[in-house]
Order: structure tokens, then sequence, then C-alpha cells
């Protein structure tokens, strides 16, 4: 506080600081709101997908031992060297709130079994099952990388959201009171000082005017 | 002694598209396969974990981590890979990460909304 110059000029130019900083306060308090309330909602949705992707994923393994087990690892891994077509998908970017989130847009990763690449009449069923299985899985995958990094990316923001409208509400704008408080006492203290040193002078004055008039 | 093998094959990723690679133990890898993700890496030993890892930073897309490989690695890798969007990973097996982000948001909001 004591590097500031307590003029009228510094204590205006600090209350239109203040002013701005309360301004952005709200405009940033208003944004956590939105971002909160934004997150609310795709959280929900990330809870089943991810719950999903679990689930898939158990009935994906169960499939895929059975058919090991039965078909043997070596013919599993023959088919899955014929498998050579890979998942199609495009990642785009959207805007929530000033938060870029990649937008997965995929292509159906569920194929016929005659559309798969192996032969359909040398293998079994089973290894057909743990195919499918493992398409819901890919599928439910593509669907969790897309939301769980929204919803990291939006935590993110939240976080520094409020990381600054705390700063501001309990520091800066503080900090910025005090300051113009000071200002403001310093210069009423100038112009007590002033009008005391007039009083004397006008005293001193005075009691010269009487003793000329006397002399 | 473990190793790392990284199998590529053709590639059929259409333009514009985006790619899967999987990271795990070859027997988490062999179903991906089934599905025609061709860029699998297989780890055997999870001191070849890093390295691997590493290889796959650079690129982009989404890139599928075994849970349990993911939980072992040393803290500045497990913060690389929360924090990398390009490629986005996603941990599979287990409780697949919920563990991680619930602690995010408790961390960030102050409450557990995870419930």
């Amino acid at each position: 506080m004591a590097d500031v110059q307590p003029t009228r000029m510094e204590l205006i130019k600090l209350r239109r600081r203040i002013k701005m900083a309360v301004n952005g306060h709200a405009l940033l308090k208003m944004k956590r709101d939105g971002l909160i309330m934004e997150f609310r909602e795709i959280l929900e949705e990330a809870k089943t997908v991810i719950g999903g992707m679990i689930e898939k994923y158990e009935k994906a393994q169960e499939k895929m031992t059975l058919a090991k087990a039965i078909d043997g690892v070596l013919v599993v891994r023959a088919v899955s060297i014929a498998c050579v077509s890979e998942p199609q998908f495009s990642i785009k970017k959207k805007n929530i709130m000033g938060v870029t989130v990649p937008v997965i847009k995929r292509e159906p990763i569920r194929r016929k079994v005659i559309q798969r690449e192996y032969g359909v009449t040398s293998t079994t069923a089973r290894i057909d099952e743990a195919v499918a299985a493992y398409e819901e899985l890919v599928d439910a995958i593509l669907a969790v990388a897309e939301i769980e990094t929204t919803v990291k990316r939006l935590i993110e923001e939240i976080d520094k959201t409020r990381r600054r409208v705390n700063a501001l509400e309990f520091r800066v704008i503080p900090n910025m009171e005090d300051t113009a408080r000071f200002i403001t006492f310093k210069l009423e203290e100038l112009d007590r000082e002033t009008i005391i040193s007039l009083k004397k002078l006008k005293a001193k004055m005075a009691a010269r005017e009487v003793a000329e008039a006397e002399a | 002694m473990g190793r790392i093998v990284q199998r590529k094959y053709r590639r059929t990723v259409g333009d514009g598209m985006s790619r899967v690679s999987v990271i795990g133990d070859p027997d988490f890898n062999t179903g991906f396969r089934l599905v025609g993700i061709c860029d699998t890496i297989e780890v055997e030993d999870e001191a070849q974990l890093p390295e691997a890892i590493e290889k796959v930073l650079g690129q982009e897309g989404i890139v599928i981590i075994k849970y349990d490989f993911y939980k072992n690695l040393p803290i500045p890798l497990k913060m690389k890979i929360d924090e990398s969007l390009e490629p986005t990973f996603v941990k599979v097996g287990g409780e697949g990460g919920v563990e991680e982000l619930r602690d995010k948001i408790r961390k960030a909001i102050g409450v557990d909304l995870w419930k």
C-alpha cells in the first residue's frame, strides 16, 4: 500500500478498476454456474456410458475365453490376423462455453457375419460371438473416449474459473478497496491539514493587522 | 525377459479418419485384433510400458490401454496420459478409470457428484 501515490487521479483510476473487477467477478461466477450445470448433465450420461463399457468388456472377455478354450488360442489368433479393416471414425471439435471438446463421429462398427474378413465356414459360432462382443466393446470405447475427455475438460475449466472467482472475491477486490480507503483517508487528512494551516495563516494575518492598526 | 512387439499391418483407415491403438498383453490385444484394429503394441513386461507409451504419445486418435497396466505406471507418466487429448487414452478393464475421474470431480467441485 505504501507504493501508492495518494492522489485524486490514482483514486479515480482505482475506482474504475474496482468497478471492472466487480463486473468481471459477476460474469465469471455466472460462467462457473453455467459450466457446473452443463457438467451435471454430461455426468449423468458419462456414468451410463462408462458403466456400459465396463459391462461390455466383461462380456467380451467371457466370450473370448470361451472361444479360446473350445476352439483353441491358435485358431482365434489366426482369425484375428485376417481382420484388417479398421473401425472408421473421425474426431471433430465442439465448443461448450469456451471449452473445446471432441466429438467422435463413428460409422457403425457392428458388421454382419458375412462382412467379416475371416472364413465363415471354417470357424465356429463362438468366434462370431466373441467378435460381435468386441465390436460392441469398441463402439462403447469410442463413446467413452468422447465423454471422458469432455468431462475432464469441463472439470479443468470449472476448477480454473472457481480459482479466478475466489481470487477476485477474496484477494483482488478487497486489496483494491483497502488501497482506495487508504487514499481517501490520506486525501481527507491533507484537506484537514490545509484547512488548519489556512486558519493559522488567517489568525496570523488578523493579528498583524491589529498590530498595524494599533501602531 | 519381456519384449515389446509392435504389430503394424497395412493401413485400412480412410482419409480424414482417426485411428485406434491398443496397448496391452497379447491376450488383451487379440480381442481388438478381431475387430480389425491393426495398431497393437504387445507388452509382456511392465518395465517396457513407458517405452510403449512414449511411442504412442505423438500420434493422433485414440489409445486403448489395459487398466491394470495404467494403474502401475509411474505418476508422471500417469499424469501425461490423463492430460493428453491427442491421443485420447481410454482405460479398459477393472473399473475403467472411474476412480481417477471421481477424484478429479471431488477436487474441482468439492462434492462427490459421482454416486
